[in-house]
């Protein structure tokens, strides 16, 4: 019967020569939701609305190489926009690096998400229900939404992951020399992957919310999550340490599972970096977050962990040489990241510690989750006591001898990926004063790269974090676990003030360390927005760094803030492939607050988010392709994200051109008409120099068609304010979000109007105190924006 | 004279990036002193000045700015540098403008530029953070062609997807660094 359920081959024996062939057994679907015109869309289903999104935002390219090196006719040179040898253009060109930028990022989401089914089937069964709670009945708005499926156990996310690795295999495709010569199509292909990876992270996060009993809207979830330690102080070196480092957190759980059942969990620290460490959170209590990306060379550096735990994505390549330098085991339990180690899977585990801790082997890997926590806990055990009063922060004596020794010759600064001047703070160490030193601790991205260009050798990343520990060994802050989907009830208590404007949008910092300033600004965001208002929806390293810094009553953001999705509330979703449930978040809004189908209905909706869900991401740090693929995703869908400085090197943004009429006409759904409306959103994907630049930005980017006067009035509120708190201006093109004096703060009404008469030269009834002449549309109540014909309800 | 003497950026007869891995291609701009330059952008039919946040570094360099600001230059003010015009109380011809959006419209021949009255042929690039700055110099090099935009960096690094720039300064030169500005000040004739 199991057979038959599968699909298989089978015989009757009394029949000679009839052999039965059976496919896929389709069981009988419940009728949830008529389907939608595009369900499981492959490259070219949604292209339209592609294209409209790239006439009005079209793509902006800045090489950061100017040769084309990928066929043996090159290399090409581009520069100017000249042809390579296969008749590809510079632009085109671009467009290929970013699809393959989003190809690379897409995959990772994608085969973390498959290597977590395989392993939770394997453990659990494909019967494992996904079952929310009683607060969330659209478990998987984006399943149902690209898919067109509803998915009851984690069984059903085989037909979606397959869908998503054939449209992989599609689009890499796309990038061999001789196939797509168009940068548009490229692009188009870029959000199709960048889509994809969207569905690939909810899969992923699904499956293992399921499968650990991760919070939701159970008891003890949603906004109640409990606080984690965070920081680089909280783990106890005294005790056993356990490191773990990637985004797969089965191995991690299971070292979890281990200390509890072997009543160890009092005994041995578990602590993390990156994403694996936010969900171990969500199934270990006792976990502690020591990092987010950024400073992993200086965690391991640091010599805290007694054994390594690496499992895949945002693991440093040079980690094997790392651990050996301080005599901690790791090992290896993802088959992509594997770092030449032996594959002990399976083998004894007597024998496997003995090795690790005798130091025969610097690793090991083990390919089955399972058997992690075993040799993990009981390596650290022995290897701790190993390793009592080894120290790998510089002595007093080393650091001056290092900061004395720069000759200040400037190659560290070249190759700093933030320019640092370290050599001027060695200047001023030697003199006496390493404050300018330990500041940098927090502004480095910790990459390394300075330590191999020294002259003299010097150790500049331990010279920078001995400077700066004893910051850094008290460094503790508080962070809520991540608490998974956003609440269908929560979705309809907020949905109207979201789309009316007068929650004035959901700010979603999100991604990588590769900040221009430090974790600081991080702090800095998710402060001034939550203080305003808006609803602030953290994922990943971001969600990670802003807790690291206290206001004057020692509280950080998370104590300070709710932690429901409502306006003032600073919610850690989760990891990275949490951030698929912000995605959710707005697409909820259209079902659930707007009654939209959601069934294989991806372009009505994205068209209803673009225009009416004030929601805008930010990636401070971006570093990564998963960054490039995570941010393309949120554009296809209608959601803009502003990055940080080193955003511009991912080589290209979608910025529109509030001059262009022709590129602002939307269609009033009631009866046809086209309406020439403001610049919202104005950019789907730009780049700021500084936060100061950022947070206006971000404001203005919350600004959508569909505002209501008050909703508007609301939001111009925090974009001029933003801009004259940090710019010392009033913004340039604030008037063009004007309608009517209803739109303009109450408190600021008699002043702006002047500033419209002064300055645009608008036409005031001052007597009414109205706007008679002056703005790009009159404020209509009723206006229902689309920029799809098929939507026009009746036709003028 | 100015470069890193010790960072090996003469050794080959090549000036290194500042970022020393940004080597874009076969196409690298000229490194020139300050009287060049200046003569360079004393050519421009119709130049802009766009500055960024490292103005705010210290207000000498703002007073450079304002200066070639005083020449007839307009001056596109991005990152959060037009704070630091607002406190000077010098804001007659700057506008903010966010670098990437005013990029993507330099790279338009039918922009209508920050006065309307059509785009420039010429942009000069100072305060900006290096790798911000350098991408929107690839993107000028790379598409406006045109008609033809000539960029010049006129920051402390050398830059090498513009036209001409200053070498890499070390801080320890700052004082010459500051002599090269008032020099390229003096000699931009408009």
């Amino acid at each position: 019967m199991e057979e038959i359920k599968k699909g298989g081959i089978f015989t009757i024996s009394e029949l000679q020569n009839v052999r039965i062939n059976i496919g896929e057994i389709i069981e009988e679907e419940e009728e949830w939701e008529p389907m939608g015109p595009h369900p499981m869309p492959r490259i070219a289903t949604l292209r339209d609305w592609d294209f409209k999104l790239l006439n009005r935002y079209k793509p902006f390219y800045a090489p950061l190489c100017d040769m084309c090196c990928l066929c043996t006719y090159g290399k090409c040179d581009l520069t100017g926009n000249k042809k390579g040898a296969c008749g590809i253009r510079m632009d085109a060109q671009q467009g290929r690096i970013v699809l393959l930028a989003c190809l690379i990022g897409c995959s990772a989401h994608c085969a973390h998400g498959r290597h977590l089914l395989h392993d939770m089937i394997k453990k659990f069964g494909r019967d494992v229900p996904i079952d929310f709670g009683p607060e969330v009945n659209i478990e998987a708005p984006l399943t149902r939404l690209v898919c067109g499926i509803k998915p009851k156990t984690i069984g059903d996310y085989d037909k979606v992951l397959s869908y998503v690795e054939e449209q992989i295999v599609q689009l890499a495709d796309a990038l061999h020399t001789g196939q797509e010569g168009s940068h548009l199509d490229f692009e188009s292909k870029a959000l199709h992957m960048g889509m994809l990876d969207s569905l690939s992270k909810e899969a992923a996060d699904i499956i293992q919310i399921a499968c650990y009993h991760m919070p939701t809207s159970y008891e003890g979830g949603g906004p109640d999550v409990p606080m984690v330690d965070v920081g680089m102080g909280t783990i106890d070196t005294t005790k056993p340490v356990v490191l773990v480092i990637g985004h797969n957190v089965p191995p991690a759980a299971d070292i979890g599972a281990y200390l509890v059942e072997n009543g160890l969990d009092d005994k041995v620290e578990l602590g993390g970096i990156c994403c694996t460490s936010i969900d171990t959170t969500r199934v270990y209590s006792k976990a502690k977050l020591v990092s987010a990306l950024g400073r992993q060379l200086r965690v391991l550096r640091a010599g805290i962990a007694d054994v390594v735990v690496i499992d895949e994505q945002c693991i440093r390549a040079d980690v094997l040489e790392l651990c050996q330098h301080t005599q901690s085991p790791i090992i290896a339990t993802n088959d992509k990241a594997m770092h030449g180690l032996v594959d002990r899977t399976d083998d004894d585990p007597d024998k496997i510690v003995n090795d690790l801790v005798s130091g025969r082997v610097p690793g090991v890997a083990i390919l089955e989750p399972d058997q992690v926590g075993e040799v993990s806990v009981r390596t650290a055990l022995e290897v701790d006591k190993k390793r009592k009063g080894l120290s790998f922060i510089l002595s007093d004596d080393e650091f001056k001898r290092y900061v004395n020794d720069c000759i200040q010759c400037g190659s560290c600064t070249l190759a700093c990926p933030n320019g640092l001047r370290i050599g001027e703070a060695n200047k001023s160490a030697a003199a006496g004063n390493i404050k300018p030193l330990a500041d940098l601790f927090d502004i480095c991205v910790g990459c390394g790269r300075c330590e191999q260009v020294c002259k003299k050798h010097i150790p500049i990343v331990d010279v920078v974090t001995k400077a700066a520990y004893p910051e850094v060994k008290e460094e503790k802050g508080k962070m809520r676990v991540g608490r998974g989907p956003v609440w269908d009830s929560e979705i309809r208590e907020v949905g109207a003030p979201l789309v009316l404007g007068t929650i004035p949008g959901i700010i979603a910092p999100i991604g990588c360390g590769n900040y221009p300033n430090g974790t600081k600004e991080v702090q800095l965001i998710v402060k001034e927005f939550a203080e305003r208002n808006y609803i602030v929806t953290l994922t990943g390293c971001m969600a990670i760094d802003c807790a690291l810094w206290k206001d004057e009553e020692g509280k950080t953001v998370y104590e300070q803030h709710h932690g429901r999705f409502d306006a003032g509330g600073v919610l850690n979703i989760g990891s990275c492939v949490s951030n698929a449930h912000i995605h959710g978040a707005a697409i909820k809004v259209a079902g659930i607050f707007a009654g939209r189908p959601l069934r294989g209905n991806y372009e009505e909706i994205a068209d209803y988010i673009v225009s009416r869900v004030g929601a805008c991401g930010v990636a401070w740090g971006a570093m990564s392709q998963k960054a490039a693929s995570i941010a393309t995703g949120f554009n296809r869908l209608g959601v803009p994200a502003v990055v940080g400085p080193h955003g511009v090197k991912y080589r290209r943004a979608f910025m529109s051109r509030p001059d262009r009429k022709e590129d602002w006409t939307l269609i009033d759904a009631t009866d046809g008409s086209k309406v020439y409306v403001e610049p919202g959103p104005q950019d789907l994907l730009v780049a700021c120099e500084t936060v100061e630049e950022a947070l206006p930005m971000m404001a203005k980017l919350c600004i959508r068609p569909s505002d209501t006067d008050r909703g508007r009035s609301i939001k111009l509120t925090h974009y001029i304010d933003l801009s004259l708190k940090y710019l010392n201006i009033y913004p340039p093109d604030w008037h063009l979000f004007v309608r009517a004096a209803s739109d303009l703060p109450i408190a600021m009404r008699n002043e702006l109007l002047k500033k419209l008469e002064d300055e645009q030269g608008w036409k005031i009834d001052w007597k009414m105190k109205k706007i008679v002449e002056g703005p790009i549309r009159a404020y209509n109540p009723s206006f229902n924006p689309t920029n799809l014909e098929r939507l026009i309800r009746r036709k003028k | 004279m100015y470069s890193y003497e010790d960072a090996g950026g003469d050794k080959m007869g090549m000036e290194i990036p500042f970022d020393v891995a940004n080597v874009p291609g076969p196409e690298t701009g000229r490194i020139a002193p300050p009287e060049v330059i200046g003569s360079y952008i004393s050519s421009a039919k119709k130049p802009l000045l766009v500055v960024g946040s490292e103005l705010l570094w210290a207000d000498f360099f703002l007073d450079i700015a304002i200066e070639i600001g005083k020449k007839g230059i307009p001056i596109a003010a991005t990152g959060h540098s037009i704070k630091g015009f607002v406190e000077k109380e010098y804001t007659e011809n700057v506008t903010y403008y966010n670098l990437h959006g005013l990029t993507n419209c330099l790279r338009d021949p039918n922009w209508k530029g920050l006065d309307g009255g059509g785009n420039y042929d010429f942009v000069i690039f100072y305060g900006i953070l290096y790798y911000y700055a350098s991408q929107m110099l690839s993107c000028i090099k790379n598409f406006a062609t045109e008609p033809l935009m000539r960029a010049v960096s006129i920051d402390r690094y050398y830059h090498p997807n513009a036209r001409m720039s200053f070498t890499n300064i070390s801080p320890r030169m700052e004082a010459e660094y500051k002599d090269m500005l008032r020099k390229l000040v003096v000699s931009i004739k408009r």
